[in-house]
């Protein structure tokens, strides 16, 4: 037989054993197939004694997952450009609320203006209100709940570098849409607690420094003097052995602006402007560092710089001399570091991570959340049980078949085309990289049942009325079989897309493996069966 | 030809309407159960921590089952120990509230450690409204799944009464093991409804299969319905037997989701028998000797 009728006459066959193969080398090629960024991750993965290539996801690993919906609202607002700052200051003004609480933003895309507000106590009503009192033509019907795309993206950043400031690999965050226009911000991190992960997404991270410094009539007042987002270059938590401190070396931004100021010359001119930099150098005692309690009454004048996280103070300190100095010659402004003191190395930690990561766009609303978390140890036993469970179903299908047929010619090849299903699918989830979890495993249960229940139609299709004895009598039999097939794998795609696309969480790699199984089997197992199987009843 | 043979049945002996009743009784019984647990509960069946909110701890602790409840300020809706055979001393405890971080505090306080493995293994907590969003996308999923499979349907075989056989027999495949699901107090969750779309796409394939064989082959109405068993029912067993394996061993090792899709499965595929070779059957018969007039 010449070769090209030889796979004219196998290439189903043919088709099957070159995707096996190619699972196969997926599944256990050392370092994976795609392995541009394998090297990287490898270096801290290759004491697991991972035998596959298979990545696993938080049910089959451990970790924390924790879900919930960004706290907000936006109305699209018609105004000039240029507007922006007035929109926002008025509705600071008007609602009471922080700078880091109300954003107005432009979007190029669509051309058009928003603004939003993340403040949990602020009603649509008040909103609408204070927009109309910045002269925007909005009414409380214009208001709807939740954050615009940018906010979500800037938070999904946000959160991602937190994770990986934290030192752990394998985290990430995204979101996830929900029935309505609503969103889910959705964070994953291996080797966290949920305690841990909450604290991460709690903290908003916004970092102020403050100069508490008594004004003209000598009444001690809070000026903001420099915010999260002045900050250049921002060192990580470092301990100072010589005066036992723990500090986070920073850089201000010096950037100028049209004006010729950055926020360094502005800190600096600050400083030596409320007296920081002569009179108040050195005289700050608000803050007893023993009990760690701070003293907003003070019987002397203060000269303090606070620093603020999220509306609570952290810590007060004077300008150290030095310091004070170059900011009174004016020199500090050409090298503007200093370092930000902190009681404790947690708090240190926690700064350079918040001033790192910039804040949270929009707070996180935990009275809607969802949160998973399982132990690596319980993981593992899950891993074992679902391959004790997989195998168990499989052996439940040869012997049914088997006693179905009686006829191993018939039972062996079917239940290794349905294996060779599960391998091609493995090697594909290995391929792309598809972390498993437990729905997965429910999927590949799903794709073996499905298949068989294929194959037996194909046998007793090709089987029925006497045996098969030509070429054709096989092909038309096993065209009517992949009628059949066909309508029944539509039906199944139909059913489970719906599960693939919408977020419910775990079913949607079910449905995505499920789905693949389908098309896989359809495509090329299961006529690859009907070919073994002609092979082995025509006797050819 | 095997050690399980399809059996032959006489379907001359009965009417159409003595097919139909059975299955359609059946039916109506589980449309009885889902109404009445509606009225008395408020939901036809009982709602999972996936859709109603709730907290679920699985902890590893030494703690003798009965005094787990004390661990906590708040009295949990079920403790279920988890029957595998290297996880003892492993319970799931489920709470109706979210207050997921004081009660794993509690945990940790009250419940004492099994050597050195953490006392909490796994957390899951839902809040009500989270609960509330997955509903309505659960909804939604198996309205556009049911949807879509009736459509495909009428494509398929572009005639009334043998498409309408499918959605028909399809519908009642979920109803009952919703309704199996009501009376055995299993709550529904994200697995079940896996479980649940799962079905639309298996139940199909028999009634496919059965349609096909009666009204696309040639020969005699009881030699293709005999013919199209053989392998239907063959297939489906052959399902329910994997699902009746999967769902147990889950089960036994405290494996949740696949527990929950493995038992519906196995109850709506049963159903699934009975719809196809009585319901779905009838209607055909029907179809093919009084309804085609031309």
């Amino acid at each position: 037989m010449n070769p090209i009728a030889f796979v004219k006459e196998y290439w189903r066959i043919l088709l099957l054993t070159l995707f096996v193969t190619a699972a196969l080398v997926a599944l256990f090629a050392p370092g994976g197939v795609m392995d541009d960024d394998t090297l990287v991750e490898d270096e801290n993965e290759t004491v697991e004694d991972n035998p596959t290539n298979l990545e696993y996801g938080l049910g089959l690993d451990g970790g924390t997952r924790i879900s919930a919906p960004p706290t907000g609202m936006t109305a699209d607002i018609d105004i000039e450009p240029g507007e922006e700052r007035e929109v926002e200051t008025t509705l600071y003004e008007e609602l009471g609320i922080d700078s880091s609480d109300g954003i107005v933003r432009y979007h190029e895309d669509d051309n058009r203006f928003t603004a939003e507000v993340f403040d949990g106590d602020v009603t649509p009503g008040e909103f609408a209100a204070a927009l109309q009192e910045a002269g925007v033509d909005v009414d409380e019907d214009d208001v709807n709940d939740g954050v615009t795309q940018q906010t979500r993206d800037e938070m999904i950043n946000t959160i991602d570098l937190r994770i990986n400031e934290a030192g752990l690999s394998g985290g990430n965050a995204y979101q996830e849409a929900t029935v309505g226009d609503g969103y889910y911000i959705v964070t994953e991190v291996p080797g966290m607690s949920p305690g841990e992960l909450r604290d991460l997404l709690t903290e908003r991270g916004d970092v102020q420094i403050v100069a508490y410094h008594p004004d003209e009539n000598g009444t001690q007042t809070n000026e903001t003097v420099l915010e999260g987002e002045e900050f250049d270059n921002v060192g990580s938590a470092s301990y100072d052995d010589r005066r036992d401190q723990n500090y986070v070396p920073v850089t201000v931004d010096n950037t100028e602006d049209e004006d010729g100021n950055s926020p360094a010359s502005e800190y600096q001119a600050a400083m030596n402007e409320y007296g920081f930099t002569s009179d108040g150098m050195g005289q700050c005692t608000i803050h007893d560092r023993e009990t760690g309690e701070f003293d907003f009454d003070p019987d002397n004048p203060q000269w303090c710089l606070l620093t603020v996280v999220d509306d609570e103070v952290v810590d007060a300190h004077s300008m150290s001399p030095d310091l004070g100095q170059s900011m009174a010659d004016g020199t500090w402004e050409n090298d503007p570091t200093f370092q930000m003191i902190v009681p404790t190395q947690q708090d240190a930690h926690q700064l350079s991570v918040n001033l790192q990561s910039g804040a949270l766009t929009a707070p996180l609303d935990f009275s809607s959340e969802q949160t998973y978390s399982l132990e690596p140890a319980l993981a593992d036993q899950f891993k074992f049980y679902s391959l004790i469970i997989g195998v168990l179903s499989v052996l439940t299908v040869s012997g049914m078949v088997y006693l179905r047929y009686s006829d191993p010619r018939v039972a062996a090849p079917m239940v290794l085309t349905a294996l060779a299903e599960v391998v091609i699918l493995l090697g594909f989830a290995a391929l792309i990289r598809m972390p498993l979890d437990l729905s997965h495993v429910a999927g590949f249960i799903a794709v073996v049942g499905t298949g068989v229940d294929d194959l037996i139609i194909i046998a007793d299709e090709v089987m029925d009325e006497g045996d098969v004895n030509s070429q054709r009598v096989f092909e038309s039999r096993f065209r009517k079989a992949f009628w059949v097939i066909g309508a029944a794998a539509a039906t199944t795609i139909i059913a489970l897309s719906p599960l693939a696309v919408l977020s419910l969480g775990d079913l949607r790699g079910f449905a995505i493996i499920t789905i693949l199984g389908v098309l896989i089997g359809v495509l090329i197992t299961r006529p690859a069966y009907g070919d073994i199987l002609q092979r082995l009843l025509t006797d050819k | 030809m095997g050690y399980f043979d399809v059996p032959e049945i006489d379907y001359t002996r009965y009417t159409d309407r003595q097919l139909a009743a059975v299955p359609l009784a059946v039916l109506g019984v589980a449309l009885l159960v889902l109404a009445g647990s509606f009225l008395l509960f408020g939901t036809p069946v009982q709602l999972g921590m996936d859709f109603a909110g709730g907290t679920e701890l699985t902890v590893q602790t030494t703690t003798p089952e009965e005094d787990i409840p004390e661990a906590f300020d708040e009295d949990p809706e079920s403790v279920q120990a988890v029957a595998s055979p290297d996880a003892e001393n492993q319970y799931i405890v489920q709470f109706t509230s979210t207050e997921q971080e004081a009660l794993s505090e509690q945990a940790e306080a009250n419940l004492e450690p099994d050597g050195d493995a953490s006392v909490i293994q796994q957390v899951s907590s839902t809040s009500a409204s989270f609960g509330q969003q997955t509903q309505q996308t659960a909804l939604l999923g198996i309205a556009v799944a049911f949807l879509g499979m009736s459509v495909l349907a009428f494509l398929l075989f572009r005639t009334f009464v043998p498409s309408i056989a499918i959605v028909a027999s399809a519908f009642s495949d979920m109803v009952i093991p919703l309704a199996f699901m009501s009376l055995a107090g299993i709550p529904l969750s994200l697995g079940t409804v896996a479980a649940l779309l799962m079905l639309i796409g298996y139940s199909v394939d028999s009634d496919i299969l059965l349609n096909n064989h009666i009204l696309r082959r040639s020969g005699d109405f009881y030699e293709s319905t005999n013919r199209a068993m053989q392998t239907g029912v063959t297939m489906t067993v052959t399902s329910m037997m994997a699902m009746l394996v999967m769902g147990t061993a889950a089960w036994i090792f405290g494996v949740e989701l696949l527990a929950s899709i493995g038992i519906i499965l196995f109850v709506g595929l049963a159903a699934d028998l009975m719809n196809t070779y009585m319901l779905n059957l009838s209607l055909l018969r029907w179809y093919k000797f009084h309804g085609v007039r031309s």
